[in-house]
């Protein structure tokens, strides 16, 4: 993948993918880690995201062609944030740590604040409340976008169950905002 | 809620969007690294253990458990000379020390066979032999106490009868030995077999003799009792409760042939006139046992 076939497929995709670890993180600054370290993974995977001829003639066939990038892109995303969660009861990463893996912290401050609404803020609570498996199809298909097909790619499911997942993911999540009215 | 409310809410959340600054600075600061992992980074990757760092606590401390377990495991097989026959030493005489009361001369019997083994095992260690056999010879003195230190005496003659088993083959293996008093040492070899055939044939005579013997202190209890009612009505009423007790007790065990625990029963009670001291009386109006 050529830089510049990168910088387009992250340009697609930044703002889905930030939103969608956003609404599944507490704090903005979170967010912004686990976005980083998912775009850096697919970096230096190497992955064809645009499966071009001049990527293959480069050498890098060794990777698999990945039919859906924006469904890779998302499953990177799903096992950061598991990570994240599993580390979290550990310890934070250091600045050095983070260095490590390759993340280069900001020389200037980014002020990054993000003002939701009363009813976004409490949405944004009722999703991290219900199962991260609602949370994720609620966030992908009505926020983000994503088919159905695309949603099953990620799951490695059959629409249909994605369908039967997402109807039940609703209701819950009605219920849950209800509850708090 | 409505599903239709709940949809536009939904909708609403698109407009959450990253700090494009940082967008920016994260998308340049990424394509900076291609280069750096493209030269390091291998084309196959190795198989990563990285996941053992999580149990990193727990898989430190079952190392330890296994270094322990397996020091002791092959310290077992060790014998005098070796850096680990301590090790052995201190595993044999904690299994004394944590043996009850009743098993502890069967227990020590045969550690001191298991020692006297690994000493004729030894062929070029004369002082460390010679260091056994004072330790052996000490065993052998204990063993007898012992036993007579058990209560019951049905359990003291079973226990007798497991060592008097196990002593069996200690002169054969003090013979192939390189022990130099070797003489000293088969003489309390004797000695000791000759205290534990004493003590069964004591024990079981004590217990052959036991229902006339029994049949003899009661009568003398009953008959001090009744001579003494004045002194005796002076003692506290759980004291008077206790004896009630072992009489009743007493009058159980001979209906059922318990005739040692009967017998036990009234050394206890023999023990509360000793404490009023008038065992003497009672010394003289029992007999003898």
């Amino acid at each position: 993948m050529t830089e510049q076939e990168f910088s387009q497929f992250y340009k697609n995709n930044i703002n889905k993918v930030f939103r969608f670890i956003y609404l599944r993180v507490d704090k903005i600054e979170t967010a912004e880690d686990i976005t980083s370290q998912t775009f850096l993974k697919v970096w230096q995977r190497q992955i064809p995201v645009i499966a071009s001829d001049e990527a293959l003639s480069a050498g890098r066939q060794e990777f698999p062609l990945i039919s859906n990038p924006t469904a890779f892109v998302y499953q990177v995303a799903r096992n950061q944030i598991i990570d994240f969660y599993r580390q979290k009861n550990k310890k934070p990463l250091s600045l050095e740590e983070l260095k490590e893996k390759g993340i280069d912290l900001p020389q200037k401050s980014f002020i990054s604040q993000i003002e939701l609404s009363f009813e976004m803020e409490n949405l944004k609570k009722a999703l991290q409340r219900i199962k991260p498996a609602y949370s994720e199809v609620i966030i992908w298909h009505y926020v983000d976008d994503l088919s159905t097909k695309e949603i099953a790619q990620i799951l490695d499911k059959n629409e249909n169950n994605v369908r039967v997942l997402l109807h039940r993911a609703l209701e819950i999540l009605k219920k849950e905002l209800n509850k708090k009215v | 809620m409505t599903e239709k409310e709940l949809l536009e809410q939904l909708n609403e959340l698109k407009s959450i969007k990253p700090n494009q600054n940082w967008a920016s600075w994260l998308l340049s600061n990424i394509l900076t690294k291609r280069h750096e992992q493209a030269i390091v980074r291998p084309r196959v990757k190795l198989v990563s253990f990285s996941f053992l760092h999580q149990y990193q606590k727990a898989l430190v401390s079952a190392a330890f458990v296994v270094l322990f377990i397996s020091t002791f495991a092959f310290a077992q097989t060790t014998l005098p000379g070796n850096l680990l026959y301590p090790v052995k030493t201190l595993t044999q005489n904690a299994k004394i020390a944590l043996a009850s009361k009743d098993y502890k001369p069967v227990v020590r019997m045969q550690i001191t066979k298991a020692r006297l083994e690994d000493m004729a095992k030894i062929t070029d260690q004369e002082q460390a032999v010679a260091l056994m056999s004072q330790n052996i010879q000490k065993d052998l003195q204990t063993i007898p106490q012992e036993l007579k230190n058990i209560s019951k005496k049905q359990v003291a003659l079973q226990m007798s009868k497991q060592v008097q088993d196990e002593a069996k083959d200690l002169k054969n293996l003090s013979n192939n030995s390189l022990n130099k008093n070797i003489n000293n040492l088969n003489q309390n070899i004797d000695e000791f077999q000759d205290k534990v055939f004493a003590f069964i044939f004591s024990t079981e005579e004590e217990i052959n003799q036991c229902p006339t013997s029994l049949q003899d202190k009661l009568a003398n209890l009953q008959k001090y009792f009744t001579e003494n009612i004045q002194i005796v009505a002076q003692w506290s009423p759980d004291e008077i409760t206790k004896i009630r007790t072992f009489l009743a007790d007493i009058s159980n065990d001979i209906k059922v042939g318990n005739c040692l625990e009967a017998m036990e029963k009234i050394e206890s009670i023999n023990q509360i006139l000793q404490i009023h001291s008038l065992d003497i009386k009672v010394e003289t109006s029992t007999p003898e046992n």
